[in-house]
């Protein structure tokens, strides 16, 4: 079971480093290297990998929206999350989401962001009124979004903690080309939960800098009236 | 009667809880993801055009779905292996 939990490996300033963030560390090199190597070599296979990302990100964003705005934080989490739900196929290292405190901080950038972007978008004060439209809705608004941040988080942590576990327990038992199917299954669950973390978060934002329908239109009249004085 | 020490009374009703927990805990998320993924099914199999659309939604719906069982695995892994229980009364 040692294999799972995230272990100390050494102590930086008094800081204890856990395994999880050395492994992190690695990732973060070869996610450089990659970054060179496509530049220099293969531009194409790059835009490529952009162009996905922003269809994956406009499919679920409302339809006037730019989703280029937004690829700084959600592309940068999806190219993360894909390498690091399959980092630990490579032996020796661990997925660096296989720690709730790497989870946690991701959800919380999400948390933030959506508000970053429905305040940037809306302005302060518009944001605030769209936020519990009907003022009673507060509390429950307020609880949703607690709860999505915890649910953002112990879902991608549990799904690739329990397939690491899965391999882990099953390799010592049968050591021998019998846990490679449960590894396969481990990666495209982590694809999986890649794709689904950076489409929820999308979602989340569109839903804050979307501008409700009745709204649009009495902006529309507004400016209509504007031009017509 | 048997004479059971508490440490491992404790070990023996955490564990029977764990056992009905994962159980249970796995039959209603399984059920309720066979339902939508029917549906879809059903839906791709009457208008194939609209087939991208409801991937998207299927999988967004499955993991929110998934998510509930996740969290009975994560109360049953603190409970075989982080137990509060015992660190308390021992």
């Amino acid at each position: 079971m040692e294999d799972v939990i995230p272990q100390v490996v050494f102590y930086l300033f008094g800081l204890p480093i856990t395994n999880t963030v050395v492994s992190t560390w690695i990732m973060m090199i070869i996610i450089i290297i990659l970054v060179i190597l496509i530049r220099k070599f293969k531009p194409d296979a790059g835009e490529m990998i952009v162009e996905f990302i922003e269809n994956m990100i406009s499919s679920v964003m409302p339809a006037d929206a730019n989703p280029a705005k937004y690829m700084t934080v959600l592309g940068t989490m999806a190219i993360f999350l894909i390498l690091a739900n399959i980092l630990s196929i490579i032996p020796f290292l661990v997925s660096p989401t296989a720690n709730i405190n790497t989870t946690i901080a991701l959800a919380l950038i999400i948390f933030f962001s959506v508000h970053f972007y429905g305040i940037k978008e809306k302005g302060l004060v518009g944001y605030l009124r769209d936020f519990a439209n009907p003022i009673f809705m507060l509390p429950l608004e307020i609880v949703s979004q607690l709860s999505r941040t915890l649910s953002l988080s112990i879902r991608l942590f549990g799904n690739i903690l329990s397939t690491d576990l899965i391999v882990a327990i099953v390799f010592s038992l049968i050591p021998f080309i019998v846990p490679l199917p449960l590894a396969a299954l481990g990666m495209l669950t982590g694809v999986l939960q890649a794709y689904i973390f950076t489409v929820l978060s999308s979602l989340y934002i569109g839903s804050a800098i979307e501008i409700e329908q009745n709204e649009k239109e009495r902006q529309i009249l507004k400016r209509e009236i504007a031009e017509a004085s | 009667m048997w004479q059971l020490e508490s440490e491992t009374l404790i070990i023996i009703i955490t564990t029977l809880g764990a056992i009905i927990g994962i159980v249970i805990g796995t039959i209603a998320p399984a059920i309720m993801e066979g339902i939508a993924v029917k549906k879809a099914l059903d839906g791709i199999a009457r208008q194939p055009d609209a087939a991208n659309d409801l991937r998207t939604t299927l999988l967004i719906s499955m993991a929110l779905l998934e998510s509930t069982a996740i969290y009975v695995l994560l109360v049953i892994l603190v409970l075989l292996f982080a137990n509060p229980l015992l660190n308390r009364f021992f």
